[in-house]
């Protein structure tokens, strides 16, 4: 049983601060258990040590009672991959050969990967531009779980993981952003640019490596060591909270100067998404990103920006499957996919 | 920036030019520092053998990256650059030295600042402990050993008490 397919994550509820043009803040520990050999170098019994130690620690820690605990079956690839659809597992996870586990917390904003490429990854989502809020949660996680295990430490090279890109904090913070206005007014390379000249680290969220569809971007934190967590969250946070502004000239700029041109695109965009026959999860992701922009500017006035924003998570593969309900075939999935939008797109 | 290509680590300030048999030629790019270790400082065109020079020099390197070995999960350093994931958490003290450079150019800092560790560590090893008495326990059961199992059930109860104390 998964969780409740329709019922996405809390995170996607477009309810926080700056939601129009962030999506969601996330933010990420890496630990490993001392005493027991990183993921490459695990034997299988220890394997499912750490399993079941972590199953353990977490049982413990009252504000996670309400959530679910999967393993091997449940992860494993084509069924997995709705985990990482929802953002709520990685695809090393899914496709790794180790015995490993996910603990999904109820509203799915708390996540924690067991025998990724560390014993435990865990992470905060919120809705909107928050790093209070994740931030938060994700140090009360922290403190709780370390009152129950014991991880590899040194003073000098601080939590020590797997690989050395994540050594020191072992935190990662980003942001998930939609910049159409940025795109739009062509600035979004000199921006891109300049974030990662800040020391981010910039990526597009649905293509590979930088390239972006649907005008979603992520942005991180590079550095992990030598910066404190405060000093982490601050950088990402002050950078995010320029490109947003920057973001929002932009749409203003347009609304002013290119007002037609964008309903244009809007409107063909919603014309598309409530015709089609047959809709890939690519051109749908585009289209739907679109018409995110379109309400989030008040052009389109029928639509909730949560039901957009989540619709772009639900019309994936797996996520479309669970949905229905039903396996299907590729075709068959294209077809299914364009009869699920235009229902959801009905006023 | 070129990066030297004998310790792949600093930035390259010297080119080594090698020509082969059709005359084609290969470049080297080497540090400063790699550069004076193996006496090439000043050299800004090489005999033509001095790329074999190179060559066997850097599978030296490479072979002594394979003689460093963490003694705890016997990882090589040169197995860590190929795979890219360290073995276990001593692999950090047996390659500190080597380590440090790449750390220090993927973060731009070797000492970390920020939140130490707590030690939940006593509780874990509790933990551990609990968790091995009631394998014990299971497997007396299962054996009919109900007075071995006894034993274990109190000596299980009473970590229980202190535990959650
Ligand atoms: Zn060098
Ligand atoms: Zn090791």
């Amino acid at each position: 049983m998964k969780l409740t397919p329709e019922k996405v994550g809390t995170w996607l509820s477009s309810s926080g601060p700056d939601s129009d043009v962030v999506i969601s803040t996330r933010v990420r520990f890496a630990r490993n258990l001392i005493d027991v050999p990183f993921v490459v170098r695990m034997k299988q019994f220890e394997q499912e040590l750490v399993l079941e130690t972590v199953r353990w620690a977490l049982a413990d820690i009252g504000f996670l009672k309400q959530g679910r605990f999967f393993e091997e079956e449940m992860l494993a690839e084509p069924d997995g991959l709705y985990f990482v659809e929802r953002h709520l597992a990685s695809l090393d996870l899914i496709t790794s050969k180790t015995r490993k586990g996910l603990f999904v917390s109820e509203d799915e904003t708390v996540s924690l990967m067991v025998n990724e490429e560390d014993h435990i990854r865990f992470q905060v989502l919120a809705s909107g531009f928050d790093f209070v809020t994740a931030f938060g949660k994700a140090a009360e996680l922290d403190e709780k779980l370390e009152g129950q295990l014991a991880y590899a430490f040194s003073p000098e090279f601080g939590f020590l993981t797997s690989c050395p890109t994540n050594v020191g904090t072992a935190l990662r913070v980003s942001v998930f952003l939609h910049l159409p206005g940025l795109v739009l007014t062509k600035e979004i390379e000199r921006v891109l640019r300049g974030a990662y000249a800040l020391g981010l680290l910039v990526r597009g969220v649905f293509g590979e490596g930088t390239e972006s569809r649907a005008n979603l971007f992520q942005i991180s934190n590079r550095r992990t060591l030598g910066q404190s967590e405060a000093e982490i969250v601050e950088v990402v946070s002050s950078v995010c909270r320029q490109i947003v502004d920057y973001e929002h000239k932009a749409r203003q700029f347009l609304m002013h100067n290119l007002r037609v041109e964008v309903e244009d695109k809007v409107f063909r965009s919603l014309g598309l998404l409530r015709g089609a026959r047959i809709i890939s999860t690519e051109e749908a992701t585009d289209l739907l990103a679109m018409v995110r922009f379109g309400v989030a500017l008040g052009i389109i006035n029928e639509l909730r920006l949560a039901e957009v924003t989540q619709l772009l998570i639900l019309v994936r593969p797996a996520n479309l499957q669970a949905v229905l309900g039903e396996k299907l075939r590729g075709d068959e999935q294209d077809e299914r996919r364009a009869t699920f939008i235009r229902e959801k797109l009905v006023r | 920036m070129k990066l030297c290509d004998i310790c792949g680590k600093k930035e390259a300030t010297l080119v080594v030019r090698q020509l082969d048999k059709e005359g084609k030629a290969t470049d080297l790019n080497v540090c400063a520092e790699c550069a004076k270790k193996r006496g090439l400082t000043g050299v800004e065109e090489c005999e033509p053998d001095s790329g074999a020079v190179i060559a066997e020099l850097k599978s030296r390197m490479e072979e002594s990256d394979s003689k460093v070995i963490c003694p705890r999960c016997g990882m090589s350093f040169a197995e860590f650059k190929r795979a890219g994931r360290l073995g276990c958490a001593d692999c950090y003290q047996a390659f500190t030295e080597k380590l440090k450079p790449i750390i220090r150019r993927l973060h731009g800092a070797v000492q970390h600042i920020g939140k130490t560790a707590n030690q939940g560590r006593k509780r874990a090893q509790e933990r551990l402990e609990i968790q091995r008495l009631r394998a014990e326990l299971e497997k007396a059961i299962k054996q009919e050993d109900y007075e071995k199992a006894a034993a274990l059930r109190d000596r299980l109860k009473r970590r229980g008490d202190e535990t959650d104390s």
